[in-house]
């Protein structure tokens, strides 16, 4: 800053503003914590011939044209992806490199959440179970952003964060015990389906109010970093619950006290029946991250290597470096809001179709092993049965 | 002084003589007239602030806590918060303001003390400050976030209420923010109007899972405060703005614990139960002055000090012995935190009632300006009240 080179002055006692620059000449006595007055800081220099604003509020140059900012939503920030739709690495530079044996538990974890979200979301249909939400199209968001952070980092979600528990290998007879509310069911049977908790795999137990757990994701981003314990804290959230308020509280905390925590918003395009045209008027979740002072960025949520550089190095650089990282991961909600919704009521059937078929993370990564030659048809038909076989079984003694 | 204090005398004798049409002719000039004091030098008239409604009344010294200090009550409290800081390393203060000492110099000293990284301020968001503290709370570390006056404490209802408050349950106690404490500023202060006055409690009554305490002097702040503090649910701390300054007494420099969930008896008596917290305990402790003095009536003056969970068994142990009941609190009357204390005791204590349960509460209106004086639950209305009740 330029001001900063101008000499220090501190003001109050050279303005004869008197009992000001008395308070700031005092010091605290002996005479106890009650008695001890405020340090004033100094807020501002005053070069008298510089022709810079000078107010406290915002750091900026003067300008005499009236003019508006535009805000640009025809072509907004740019979605960062390392594959295309078919699974091909486009630029050889962000290919994460990743072993065999790891993308092989990306793509388990995938279609067995897959597959137990079919088995649910039937349990549910045969009033097996009360209620149920399905993660359909974005597997990759949970899989891709679990995979590249630590298993003790803490992940405050929302509800559709399933995938990320099947990461840490929550499981399934857990998921469906909270499911059933069985005797199983580490949560006690107090909650509704899909409020999933598990303290051992650090996962906060999810609750029905949306953004709730952005502020306090913040605060506990905050008490990890004073306990040192080089752990980043995670935050799930949908594109409609960043229109809480209690999302603009989480940003403006985090950046302000300085939180290692990574904000990962999936903008599925929609909150229940309502499609993002109604969600918001600026460009996404991204655009808002640099009003707040926050690094952000926009992935194709899709794109299983994607979310997972980016949530890799944001989590680096959180820990490094103290501050908050804004990821949007776009994606689509395939499946209905929940049992409780039958979203051909507000989108046609086509448009579920293409991302069912053109754009799905699991197919995507599909393509992408099998190209590297470390999946086939053979694995593919062993696996299938192999999980709707496990996730069948853990289903009827959950019911039982 | 003694001015002000005999034309106060003569309007205390003219509401005693109690008529309501007489208390009407009052209001309006004559009575503005009976609180100016002539200015000495000039002669002209100058107003000045009216009267408190109370006399703060101190408790003896107490001797089992080691050394004690004179404090006010936010002295109180900044002892309690530095005892805090000093023994846990994870408690940290935050809200807005703080970092300065506080718009009520709650905190005065503590950040230069404990650091910039445990005293800290945070934007204007009380929805944030509490989600916040829940989430380091969530950590285990000690969270004691700051709400800058209760009447602000709305926008963080749903962070309470559908958050801190259900957390253990919810989670099958898996999780809990129980290390979450939430201090507020709270009740009326003679110019609050309706946004520095309020007495929320009655809307976290409503609430299980979290713990609501008023205290009334400072010796009860620090003691209460610091067993909010380790207490093992979200606690909620409303501290009497009006005491602050007013309420001086000694206080133990050493930590010490006042038990929750636990009312006092400060004065025993045989005739009528008269139940407060905060501020209206000293006028209800006066009016059992005025009971004893001019109809001999021997009141029992209980201190609530929880309001939530409270303490039925002494208060139900002091009506069974009374058979009458007066409950009074700024708050207004419908839906305030009186009506669940009426409704408990008539259950468990109905055939000891001797008369109807009374309570003496704000009015059912925002809490005004100008009327504050008239809107507060006052010694005469309740003395009036227990007169009634006394002849039922």
């Amino acid at each position: 800053m330029a001001v900063a080179a101008a000499a220090a002055r501190v003001w109050g006692s050279s303005r004869g503003l008197g009992q000001a620059g008395l308070l700031l000449l005092r010091r605290p006595g002996a005479r106890g914590l009650a008695r001890s007055l405020p340090q004033r800081q100094v807020q501002q220099h005053f070069p008298s011939l510089d022709d810079k604003p000078q107010f406290p509020g915002a750091s900026a140059e003067f300008v005499d044209k009236l003019e508006f900012i535009q805000p640009n939503v025809i072509s907004g920030i740019p979605v960062y992806r390392v594959m295309d739709r078919q699974g091909q690495i486009i630029n050889p530079s962000e290919d994460p490199h990743l072993p065999q044996e790891k993308v092989l538990k990306f793509y388990k974890s995938m279609t067995l959440l897959n597959t137990m979200d079919r088995i649910l979301y039937e349990s549910q249909r045969q009033g097996r179970i009360s209620f149920y939400m399905t993660n359909y199209g974005e597997e990759g968001t949970h899989v891709g952003s679990a995979a590249a952070l630590d298993n003790t980092d803490l992940v405050f979600g929302q509800y559709r964060e399933a995938g990320v528990l099947m990461y840490r290998d929550y499981p399934l007879e857990l998921f469906m015990a909270q499911c059933y509310g069985n005797s199983s069911d580490l949560g006690k049977g107090r909650q509704m389906p899909v409020h999933y908790g598990c303290k051992e795999r650090h996962f906060v137990t999810i609750s029905s109010p949306l953004a709730t757990q952005i502020p306090q994701a913040v605060g506990a981003a905050y008490a990890a970093k004073r306990a040192n314990a080089n752990r980043v804290v995670i935050c799930y959230f949908g594109e409609g619950a960043a229109s809480e308020g209690d999302a603009h509280a989480g940003f403006n905390f985090a950046a302000t006290l300085e939180c290692p925590i990574i904000f990962f918003c999936r903008n599925n395009g929609y909150a229940i029946s309502t499609p993002t045209s109604e969600q918001y008027r600026g460009d996404g979740i991204a655009a808002r991250g640099p009003g707040y002072g926050i690094m952000s960025i926009r992935v194709d949520g899709n794109d299983v290597f994607a979310v997972y550089n980016a949530t890799k190095e944001a989590r680096r650089r959180a820990v490094a470096e103290n501050q908050p990282f804004l990821i949007e991961a776009m994606t689509y909600r395939i499946g209905h809001h929940s049992t409780s919704d039958d979203s051909s009521a507000y989108r046609s059937v086509d448009e579920v179709n293409y991302w069912d078929k053109q754009d799905h993370p699991i197919s995507r990564l599909r393509h992408y092993l099998q190209s590297r030659g470390w999946w086939d048809e053979e694995q593919e038909k062993a696996w299938r049965k192999q999980s709707r076989k496990k996730a069948a079984w853990a289903g009827a003694s959950a019911g039982s | 002084m003694a001015a002000l204090a005999a034309t106060a005398g003569g309007l205390l004798r003219l509401r005693a003589a109690g008529a309501e049409g007489q208390w009407r002719r009052l209001r309006g000039a004559g009575l503005l007239r009976g609180l100016l004091q002539p200015d000495s030098a000039t002669g002209v008239a100058a107003q000045r602030r009216h009267v408190a409604h109370f006399t703060f009344q101190p408790d003896p010294e107490p001797q089992e806590y080691g050394q004690t200090q004179k404090m006010n009550l936010f002295q109180a409290v900044t002892s309690a918060l530095d005892n805090s800081l000093a023994k846990d390393p994870t408690a940290v203060i935050f809200g807005e303001d703080v970092a300065f000492g506080g718009v009520f110099r709650c905190t005065v000293g503590l950040r230069d003390k404990y650091g910039k990284d445990r005293v800290f301020n945070t934007p204007l968001c009380e929805q944030g400050i509490v989600g916040f503290g829940i989430g380091i709370a969530v950590t285990g570390a000690t969270a004691i976030a700051e709400i800058q006056f209760a009447d602000y404490i709305f926008p963080a209802f749903d962070q309470i209420v559908n958050e801190a408050a259900k957390y253990r349950y919810r989670s099958g106690d898996l999780f809990n923010c129980g290390s979450l404490t939430i201090r507020a500023p709270w009740g009326c202060v003679g110019h609050g109007a309706l946004y520095h006055s309020q007495s929320p409690e009655a809307f976290f009554a409503h609430c299980p899972g979290i713990k609501v305490v008023v205290p009334r002097s400072p010796f009860q702040a620090k003691g209460l405060l610091l067993s909010c503090i380790e207490d093992k649910n979200p606690c909620i701390f409303f501290e009497p703005k009006i005491l602050y300054r007013a309420a001086v007494e000694q206080v133990p420099v050493e930590p010490y614990s006042i038990p929750l969930s636990q009312a006092e008896v400060i004065q025993e008596g045989s005739d009528v139960t008269l139940v407060a917290w905060g501020t209206q305990v000293h006028v209800i402790r006066e009016v059992a002055s005025m009971a004893q003095e001019k109809l001999g009536v021997s009141c029992e003056v209980i201190d609530l000090r929880t309001i939530l969970p409270w303490d039925m068994d002494t208060v139900c142990k002091s009506v069974i012995k009374t058979g009458r009941l007066l409950i009074s609190h700024e708050a207004p009357l419908t839906g305030g935190f009186a009506s669940e204390i009426s409704s408990t005791v008539q259950e468990e204590c109905f055939l000891n009632l001797e008369a109807p349960i009374s309570r003496v509460c704000g009015y059912d209106t925002p809490f005004p300006h100008i009327f504050e004086p008239f809107y507060i639950p006052d010694k005469w209305k309740c003395y009036d009240a227990l007169r009634k009740m006394i002849n039922y």
